[in-house]
């Protein structure tokens, strides 16, 4: 119960800290609509297009996302303080988790829903891509947090992040892009969402306890 | 006994390129590219058992925290990204003439270039952690959360789209003549005990240069 109540606290600390600064929706949102933009001026911007683009801006968005999270504790010393405090540093992992769990979602519902417009993309099977961005966000939070956690104190871990984020999520954007395209079809295609439920499994059990491993002084 | 280890392995890798150069015959349709495969197979082989050398002994120094263990991890993920780049060269060397492109957007390829950079990206991380025992406990994480990910990396792509054959060689079913089959053999033998050899000699120099 206690742990529940640290864990609250600290995704209430991250929300509110983001809704007074702003500093990883916003940038974060802008890049991503910008890669839209940009390769969909490339692609031709049709609607067979438009699964792929919104995967790879949610993709290349989640990295700023996740990198600016943990500097913005990084930067004035809220780490150390949280880590005085008593308690499992797991819930220091799951705060940080949720509360980007919360950011990464209002960032793919943003793209997804700039996507409908920008590539006239049909709407069709928009619960299975809810579905499909709910497990991708979780599982891109859970890997976001470990590695942005893990790189925070090794020089140019901003430069390594997309280097290690990147191929590690490979079978996100996979699933992702299956199954959005298979939504719009009307279809459904059952091993991609065991992909997705597999990396987000993997990364929630591991996640917490190498935390702790790279939080240590 | 290490310069035992050393003429073993050099006599193996030398029974196995003989094997591969004069006593393997071309394949019929592939002709004389087969002889590739001889380097290709057992790289690829060795990239594995390092990459599981390298999450063993990460999570072991994770858990006890003794040198010896980071030696091993070291070692291990030195040596996955040397086999992983190996591999990927290789592969390329065969693809161009076999499949007429040097790079394919196939599960193999695409599942061995994420090794190959996940190991890199934690070779760096330990080169550039500000803290050098930070560094080790910073890359042994990495190297268990690579070896976790790349089967999973190897499966979507698996059935995103594939170029690359099946395996020839299955528990109970190997569809390989036994002419190419013996080669491969030994040739995949030579190169893991070259792996164990140059395993334990990089373990050796890193617990020197952490004595230093």
């Amino acid at each position: 119960m206690r742990a529940a109540r640290r864990v609250l606290a600290l995704v209430r600390k991250d929300l509110v800290l983001e809704w007074r600064g702003r500093d990883v929706l916003v940038p974060a949102g802008a890049f991503g609509l910008a890669v839209l933009l940009v390769l969909g001026l490339v692609s031709g911007g049709g609607p067979q297009d438009a699964p792929t683009l919104l995967w790879v801006s949610v993709l290349l968005a989640s990295v700023l996302a996740a990198g600016r999270s943990a500097e913005r504790e990084g930067e004035e010393g809220t780490l150390e303080v949280l880590l005085l405090y008593p308690g499992s540093r797991e819930d220091l992992f799951w705060g940080r988790h949720l509360a980007l769990c919360v950011l990464l979602g209002a960032l793919a519902l943003g793209l997804w829903a700039a996507q409908l417009f920008l590539f006239n993309a049909p709407a069709r099977g928009w619960p299975a891509v809810l579905l499909a961005g709910t497990l991708a966000t979780v599982g891109l939070s859970a890997s976001g947090t470990l590695l942005a956690a893990l790189l925070g104190h090794v020089r140019a871990g901003r430069l390594l992040l997309p280097l290690l984020f990147l191929p590690t999520s490979v079978p996100v954007l996979l699933a992702g892009v299956r199954l959005t395209e298979a939504a719009a079809a009307g279809t459904t295609l059952g091993p991609w969402w065991g992909v997705l439920v597999v990396f987000d499994l993997l990364f929630l059990l591991v996640g917490p306890v190498l935390f702790e491993v790279a939080v240590e002084g | 006994m290490r310069a035992f280890a050393m003429g073993a392995t050099a006599a193996l890798l030398a029974l196995g390129l003989w094997l591969a150069l004069r006593a393997s015959p071309p394949d019929a349709y592939q002709g004389e590219y087969v002889r590739i495969m001889y380097v290709h197979v057992p790289a690829a082989v060795s990239s594995y058992a390092a990459a599981a050398v390298a999450c063993v002994s990460g999570a072991l120094y994770l858990w006890r925290r003794r040198s010896e263990y980071d030696a091993w991890a070291r070692a291990g993920a030195e040596l996955a990204s040397l086999f992983a780049g190996l591999t990927l060269l290789t592969g390329m060397l065969w693809g161009k003439p076999v499949w007429g492109v040097w790079w394919a957007w196939d599960a193999r390829l695409v599942s061995t270039a994420v090794l190959f950079l996940l190991y890199v990206g934690c070779l760096l991380v330990r080169d550039l952690s500000e803290d050098p025992v930070r560094g080790r406990r910073l890359a042994a994480a990495l190297g268990v959360v690579a070896f976790l990910d790349v089967p999973l990396v190897h499966y979507s792509v698996v059935w995103f789209r594939t170029l690359h054959q099946g395996p020839s060689i299955r528990p109970g079913a190997v569809q390989m003549a036994p002419e190419f089959l013996a080669p491969l053999a030994v040739n995949v033998l030579a190169y893991l005990v070259l792996s164990g050899f140059l395993l334990v000699e990089r373990a050796r120099l890193a617990r020197l240069e952490a004595e230093r």
